[in-house]
């Protein structure tokens, strides 16, 4: 099947706080101008949107992106909302990359936004509905559960302990410290400090769960023959993948997602990579919780099942290692606007591979990278590669 | 298919009741924040101006849908402006009949590309019209929250 060669060529995101004053409009258009402005373009030139927000209930308004829309660019322009849970932030990528793949479109503005902080007492409410409602629900489940029971059985079918897995919570608070728009960097955070952190859930505590957040992040995306007009450094879409598991967390494997498995392969086929060990330079999986990071990495064909943990504790995936893992300092260090934190991801990638990450940049000009989203009914995996 | 059209007494299906215990905070943001504060301590209303597709937007905003400058010029606008569409609604969101019928325009503040959408007060529903001027009425400061509800309606201009 023929398809426009697509690129990303700007970005733009909010700081991540813990309770903005903006509106949930606001943050958007925030987010969205400084995209466009990366790249010296204006809302004339582009010629469609893609909004990326999950759950409605977490910014308290039903049909959230038609909401957002002024704030996103929307103004008499086509305008799509896709909507994958925490997976949506690279899914919105996927859509933007389709719409001008297509040839239908020359340019997207692609933008998510999550304000988790009008959702009171607390986001989890909005999420309850993630157990079944006549099975589950009257146990009277609270999110953790959900972690706390996949978390054990990844550690038990493997043998690791906490701390292999705080490890990785250590690694990405500790690189968030250089990021300007992070909520919980931290240059001196220990294992020992997420090991004594308050128990949630067990195996789950505080430290090893990222915060709730608001903020927004937007890519600019445009077609081969305005992308080199626009840049000398477009960072090009090499695949996508997407694919969601069963809906029923009671059967499925919780130690492997073998949907971002799937979606790997998929992207990986389209990018030409069949070595992702060797072909991939930079990761920023999805880390909500620091045993995804690791979760993820397996499931991505990164590390072997079960050997991430191990990785990490060698060192392999720091910033300056052979295979950089979050050098943004991911959710748990940056912070968890959920589409826009997946988003982020993708913008992170975007600097790193035109080596505009300041005191982030991973060294050896990294030129191939991969983004991964999670989410839904923690069922979906959505996976971009990108490269120059 | 299930037999549920013969089921006279829904209670009679198999059924568990909940809810998604959620409440939503909405600040009223950047724009909003000043807009509200004039209402509250001057009894005022306040737009902002694109100077480039020179539009003057009531309710304030942050910055332009259309062309998405940052708006930074603020503007004092009138307190009177024109019916530009109304209707009036006669029962409560249960269904039951109000007391008195109430009159809900959306009004066109004057000299501004925007309005509000509010009560009409001090008029009977036969009397108003479209294009009829109206102006807003404020509550007593010592009354007033910084909400939209600081205005108690908009009443014709006699």
């Amino acid at each position: 099947m023929a398809r426009n060669r697509v690129a990303i060529v700007g970005a733009g995101m909010t700081k991540f706080v813990r309770r903005a004053q903006e509106t949930s409009k606001e943050l958007a258009w925030e987010a969205a101008s400084k995209a466009l402005e990366s790249c010296e373009l204006t809302l004339d030139d582009i010629d469609a949107v893609v909004i990326g927000t999950a759950p409605e209930a977490f910014d308290g308004v039903h049909m959230k992106s038609e909401y957002l829309s002024d704030g996103c660019g929307g103004w008499g322009k086509p305008v799509i909302r896709g909507y994958v849970g925490g997976g949506t932030g690279v899914l919105s990528v996927i859509q933007g990359w389709y719409h001008v793949a297509s040839g239908l479109f020359d340019t997207v503005l692609v933008v998510a936004e999550e304000k988790m902080s009008a959702c009171q007492p607390h986001p989890q409410g909005a999420f309850i509905t993630i157990f079944d409602n006549i099975t589950e629900r009257a146990l009277g489940p609270n999110l953790l559960w959900i972690f706390a029971l996949e978390m054990n059985a990844y550690m038990t079918r493997y043998g690791l302990s906490k701390r292999d897995i705080a490890l990785v919570s250590v690694k990405n608070k500790r690189n968030a410290a250089d990021h300007p728009a992070a909520l919980l960097g931290d240059p001196n955070i220990t294992v020992e400090d997420v090991l004594n952190s308050e128990v949630l859930a067990w195996p789950v505590q505080r430290l090893d769960v990222s915060p709730v957040t608001d903020g927004a992040v937007a890519v600019v995306m445009a077609a081969e023959h305005v992308a080199r007009r626009v840049t000398n450094k477009p960072v090009w879409v090499e695949g996508v993948g997407w694919n969601l598991d069963t809906a029923y967390w009671t059967n499925r494997d919780l130690s492997y997602p073998t949907y971002v498995e799937e979606a790997a392969r998929m992207a990986y086929k389209m990018a030409g990579i069949t070595e992702p060990r060797k072909q991939i330079h930079i990761a920023e999986p999805y880390d909500p919780f620091d045993y995804k990071e690791l979760h993820h990495l397996e499931g991505l064909l990164l590390f072997d099942k079960g050997k991430a943990p191990e990785a990490t504790a060698l060192g392999i995936t720091q910033r300056d290692g052979d295979l950089p893992v979050c050098p943004s300092g991911g959710l748990l260090g940056v912070g968890n606007p959920i589409a826009a934190a997946a988003l982020m991801k993708v913008a992170e990638l975007f600097w790193q591979l035109r080596g505009e990450a300041g005191a982030r940049q991973v060294p050896g000009q990294p030129k191939r990278g991969v983004a991964q989203a999670w989410g839904d009914l923690m069922q979906v995996g959505t996976v971009v590669v990108l490269g120059i | 298919m299930s037999l549920l059209e013969r089921v006279v007494h829904i209670d009679q299906t198999k059924a568990w009741y909940g809810e998604i215990p959620i409440q939503s905070r909405y600040t009223v943001g950047i724009a909003g924040e000043r807009f509200f504060r004039e209402i509250k301590d001057n009894g005022r209303l306040w737009g902002t101006r694109c100077p480039h597709c020179d539009l003057i937007y009531v309710p304030p905003r942050l910055y332009c849908e259309r062309c998405f400058a940052h708006l930074e010029e603020w503007v004092e606008v009138p307190t009177t402006g024109r019916v530009h569409t109304f209707t009036v609604v006669h029962l409560d969101l249960d269904g039951n009949p109000l007391p008195e019928p109430r009159i809900v325009a959306f009004i066109q503040i004057d000299g501004t590309d925007g309005g509000l959408v509010h009560d009409l007060g001090e008029v009977d529903p036969e009397d108003v019209c479209i294009g009829m001027c109206v102006e807003a009425v404020f509550k007593d400061p010592a009354e007033r929250r910084g909400s939209i509800t600081d205005i108690r309606y908009f009443r014709p201009v006699r």
